[in-house]
């Protein structure tokens, strides 16, 4: 079975500037749960952007989900962010859309009819215990909340893998806790591979995980 | 609020466009309806002898007709004060009166080829076009020609500068979503097709302003008083066609407002 994520002597870099990323070399296995620390401007979220195509490669090789980032269409590309649970540190909800709609959203592009995706969206309020702020706009929500519902958002779709950058950076403990319980919940009920960029790893209990640190553009597996 | 703000900005532009497309429809008919006014109440004077009506209109192809002026009438009184042989002697030596009718109002240099042609034909001694009525109403015509052109021209520029500015608001305002979902892997028709259906909503409704706006104006009290004076049936300028292309218009306008959003927009890295 290939790799979830595969990436070779990898290199980032945006346009006219030092590479961020240098020769990166790892993998990511299915059920894997894998953090990635590194101090602020260490080319982390850089990184994760990568995974999901928004951020192009410079150099060397990145295979996500069996694909290959370097020549992947945009066509293909947007097949690919479809199977993807990306979590934002800036939530990215729509504003101008309710919570239970934002919720919605994979399962819209997937294609699934509106009961469907409104079911779905239901159980997920639940699990993220924002059932009665369903009709609500992201603004009226605070921080954490918004979060809990990126979070709801992020695991729609069954994805095979879910991408989290900074998930818990600003919030409250109660949202983070909810937050780390749903994504080890995915990763051992659903088996979803789970990368995390964080600047700090939280105490997480009964959970066996990897631990990849960036520093100064080069990743090292330390665990 | 804002919900009404982001519609009334496509829809007021797109309406002054609209409802100045349609001015300029509905003038250049009410001008062609006074044109013909004018041209029925307009006629050249032909004074020949032994002059062919045939080879008359043949002079021409801005002639319509050519009718006889009774000789009686033009002697007028003169009749009455002389015996009827010698009435009878003056008739006989007085040229032929033509009234010509033509096919429309001519411009100043056409009455002038007009007249050229008419005198280098047999038999004819004059020719009477009333130069000073002709150019003084021919150029009223052309000074509010151009005038409305110019004001309807004026409206829609600044309907389209103003959907200029409302494109740059739409792309700022559908960046946010247009990313997110772009991010979530959504195809370029759904990722659009709220902008796109918006833009017809908001087309539908500029329409059916253009178009209550129009059916209302024979009811204007203001827009009654001056048809009454001028003569122009306002009831037969409007053409229910007129709707079809300003819909036409309309969504055209509106949906490539849309898809210039959904083609300037790029992924934010």
């Amino acid at each position: 079975m290939p790799s979830v994520i595969q990436a070779k002597e990898l290199k980032l870099a945006y346009p006219r500037h030092e590479p961020v990323i240098q020769n990166a070399t790892f993998q990511v296995e299915t059920k894997d749960f894998v953090f990635i620390t590194g101090a602020s401007g260490s080319g982390k979220s850089t990184l994760l952007k990568s995974l999901y195509g928004a951020m192009p490669v410079s150099g060397g090789g990145l295979m996500v989900g069996g694909m290959d980032m370097r020549t992947l269409s945009s066509a293909k590309l947007y097949k690919l962010r479809r199977h993807l649970g990306i979590i934002f540190q800036d939530y990215k909800l729509i504003a101008e859309w309710t919570v239970e709609k934002n919720i919605m959203l994979p399962l819209m592009i997937a294609g699934y009819p509106k009961d469907v995706c409104r079911a779905q969206a239901g159980k997920l309020l639940a699990h993220v215990k924002l059932t009665h702020k369903a009709d609500r706009l992201p603004p009226e929500l605070s921080g954490g909340e918004q979060q809990r519902v990126a979070m709801a958002r992020a695991l729609a779709h069954n994805p095979f893998l879910i991408l989290a950058d900074e998930p818990t950076g600003n919030l409250d403990d109660y949202s983070a806790r909810v937050i780390w319980e749903l994504l080890q919940k995915a990763n051992r009920e659903l088996e979803t591979t789970v990368l995390v960029v964080t600047h700090r790893i939280p105490e997480l209990y009964d959970l066996s995980y990897r631990h990849l640190i960036l520093e100064n553009g080069v990743l090292h597996d330390i665990r | 609020m804002t919900f009404v703000k982001n519609h009334l900005g496509l829809i007021l532009p797109l309406f002054a466009i609209l409802f100045s497309l349609e001015y300029l429809l509905l003038f250049d008919r009410s001008l062609s309806q006074y044109e013909v006014r004018l041209k029925e109440q307009y006629s050249v004077v032909l004074v020949a002898k032994g002059a062919d009506k045939e080879r008359i209109i043949a002079s021409s192809k801005l002639i319509e007709r050519v009718d006889d002026i009774n000789k009686t009438r033009a002697l007028g009184k003169v009749t009455h004060s002389i015996s009827k042989t010698q009435s009878e002697a003056l008739r006989a030596s007085m040229p032929d009166f033509y009234d010509i009718k033509l096919k429309r109002y001519p411009s100043g240099k056409e009455l002038e080829t007009l007249k050229s042609a008419l005198l280098r034909l047999k038999g004819v001694q004059r020719v009477l076009v009333f130069e000073k009525v002709h150019d003084k109403l021919y150029g009223m015509l052309l000074f509010m020609k151009s005038n409305f052109y110019m004001f309807g021209l004026l409206i829609g520029a600044v309907g389209f500068l103003l959907i200029v500015k409302q494109m740059q608001i739409w792309q700022y305002e559908h960046r946010q979503r247009l990313q997110i979902m772009a991010l979530f892997g959504a195809p370029l028709w759904l990722r659009s097709g709220i902008l796109f259906r918006m833009a017809v909503v908001d087309a539908l409704i500029a329409v059916f302003m253009v178009m209550l706006t129009v059916l209302y104006l024979p009811y204007n009290t203001q827009v009654a008083l001056m048809t009454e004076e001028t003569g122009v049936d306002v009831t037969a300028l409007i053409r229910w066609q007129d709707f079809g292309l300003i819909g036409a218009v309309g969504l055209g306008i509106a949906l490539l407002c849309a898809m210039w959003v959904v083609v300037r927009f790029r992924e934010e890295l």
